[in-house]
């Protein structure tokens, strides 16, 4: 069931990296806007996100087990989570290839790493239309 | 004196004439080699004698000259016979022509060369009365003559064609160099390109890592600690070369789209001249621009080709002191016609092809001549630490080469440097009709 809590977004950060999705929770949740959850183990995120029932999900796209693209089809899938927008958070691409392809990679907005907080807030709120 | 002494006076001199005749012909009999007389009266050849050595230079007798008293003109090659008539009139002019080469026609048919000497006799009073001619048969020599000559011809011959393969040999070791050079350079770029994509993904975590790790740290240290802002604001500018360094790499591999549509490179220079526009002002530089509005479109990838741009003008921004002009240039050309596209660029086009040619020309301090050919060499710069990555020029390159383009550097006359970029235009079409032409 979902918190009470609604003012805050929640976000599902999915990074095989443990340092990352602890710093987007820190910093994420430093605004007093979001909710996140960390996930590390790209296999089990569609469970994590059915229990956590996320506003958006933050996906890696290289994970050594399942990759980010895979799992977004997984997510779009599940018909609990079909309508959870999804943005690639990505190693694999430059800032230029970002913005020469509208921001959008297979349809889904996508952000380039190393990217700033601030960037990753702007998307955000575009995406949740806060 | 009286008649009977005057007719004894005659007969003693008809005798004298006629035992000098006799003379003569016994002399002329006795020569082996051939010699001929002609006797001329009132200036003209009446008769002519041929001496028994005319059989072996001609195949013809004495006898067959004097019962054919044209036999002898016949005997020439027609092709020389105004010569040789044109000196038998100098003699009878009572001129000393020179010996005569000529060719004749031998009994048996073969064409033999002789060499006619004349010499005139003339009498008491200096009239003319004859001509003598010595004839040799100089056929061996002027055989040796043209063997020489044809031999020296084809030595001449051989010699140019000798001349012809040296160019040729040091041109085409010229260009085996510099496709040498271009090819150890572009596996530089490959072998960078390669590892940098290797790596890219592994440093890219860390580094944002490093940047969240900043943006948490920024509100939460004690804002009266400047030595911590400071170190701070270090560590994000540290990343933000690193991320620079990444990204140029990755540019240098073959790992990134490469997606060529018919595009109008004015559009792409004026794009890029707005992404740089606050470096311009900042460096207080004054921009002209010299775009052919008839410019055809150029099969490129867009992105890639306003990278180039950017590049360019960023060097040129910041070769420059307050008060410097960044001019960049377009136009159509066809090699060969009115352009040289330069030594280099020349070998990716065919003469005739016609081109679509960008320059970017800034008034710097130019290149030293020592560092002109590193240029295109990842991670050589000149500039400042920390302005530049050394990659810039080495991802033109490595863009410019995925085109099948040709770039060249060189220091401007007035002083700068001039960059000039060389792209095969795409075919004749108004810009208001995009295409795609390429491939992804």
């Amino acid at each position: 069931m979902k918190p009470m809590n609604t003012e805050k977004k929640r976000i599902l950060v999915v990074d095989d990296e443990a340092s990352i999705t602890r710093l987007l929770k820190l910093n994420l949740e430093q605004t007093d806007d979001y909710v996140v959850r960390g996930e590390n183990d790209a296999k089990a995120a569609v469970a994590a996100a059915e229990e956590f029932e996320p506003d958006l999900i933050l996906l890696d796209v290289m994970m050594p087990d399942v990759d980010g693209g895979e799992l977004a089809s997984r997510f779009q899938a599940n018909p609990k989570l079909s309508t959870v927008p999804i943005v690639f958070l990505t190693a694999a691409a430059t800032k230029g290839e970002v913005y020469m392809r509208g921001g959008k990679v297979g349809g889904l907005p996508f952000l380039a790493k190393p990217v700033e907080i601030s960037e990753v807030v702007a998307c955000l709120k575009q995406q949740l239309g806060s | 004196m009286n008649t009977e002494v005057i007719a004894k006076s005659r007969k003693q001199a008809d005798g004298a004439t006629l035992e000098s005749e006799q003379r003569y012909k016994r002399l002329l009999d006795s020569v082996t080699d051939y010699v001929y007389a002609v006797m001329v009266e009132d200036g003209r050849a009446v008769a002519t004698v041929h001496g028994p050595g005319c059989e072996a230079v001609t195949g013809y007798t004495s006898d067959e000259f004097g019962t054919d008293q044209t036999l002898w003109y016949r005997m020439i090659r027609e092709e020389d016979r105004r010569e040789v008539l044109e000196q038998a009139e100098r003699i009878l002019r009572g001129e000393e022509p020179p010996p005569l080469e000529h060719r004749i026609v031998h009994k048996n048919g073969t064409e033999r060369w002789i060499r006619n000497t004349t010499v005139p006799r003339k009498d008491a009073q200096g009239r003319l009365v004859a001509y003598d001619g010595l004839v040799y048969d100089i056929t061996d020599r002027k055989q040796a003559e043209e063997r020489l000559t044809r031999a020296h011809a084809e030595l001449q011959a051989n010699e140019e064609a000798l001349k012809r393969t040296l160019e040729e040999l040091k041109r085409a070791n010229q260009q085996l160099k510099e496709t040498q050079l271009e090819l150890i350079q572009a596996a530089r770029l490959e072998s960078v390109g390669a590892l940098a994509a290797g790596v890219a993904h592994e440093v890219k975590n860390p580094l944002q890592t490093i940047l969240m790790g900043l943006d948490y740290l920024v509100p939460n240290c004690p804002s009266d600690n400047e030595n911590i802002a400071t170190v701070l604001t270090d560590m994000r500018e540290a990343v933000t070369r690193a991320n620079a360094i990444i990204r140029g790499l990755l540019q240098l591999s073959a790992q990134t789209d490469f997606e060529v549509k018919a595009e109008d490179l004015n559009a792409s220079v004026r794009r890029a001249l707005r992404l740089v526009n606050a470096q311009v002002i900042a460096s207080k530089v004054t921009v002209v621009r010299k775009l052919d509005p008839h410019l055809p479109r150029v099969a490129v990838d867009r992105g890639k080709i306003e990278q180039v741009f950017i590049n360019l003008l960023i060097n040129a921004l910041q070769a420059m002191s307050p008060g410097g002009v960044l001019t960049i240039t377009t136009r159509t050309a066809r090699v060969g016609e009115n352009v040289a596209v330069g030594e280099t660029a020349s070998r990716h086009f065919n003469q005739g092809d016609r081109v679509v040619i960008a320059q970017v020309q800034d008034t710097g301090t130019g290149i030293t001549p020592a560092n002109l050919p590193k240029v295109f060499d990842p991670f050589f710069t000149t500039k400042a630490a920390g302005l530049g990555t050394g990659l810039g020029l080495s991802v033109v390159k490595k863009i410019v080469d995925l085109h099948g383009g040709a770039i060249d550097i060189q220091n401007a006359a007035p002083g700068g440097v001039v960059v000039t970029l060389v792209l095969k235009a795409g075919p004749e079409e108004t810009l208001s009709s995009p295409k795609e032409v390429g491939y992804k």
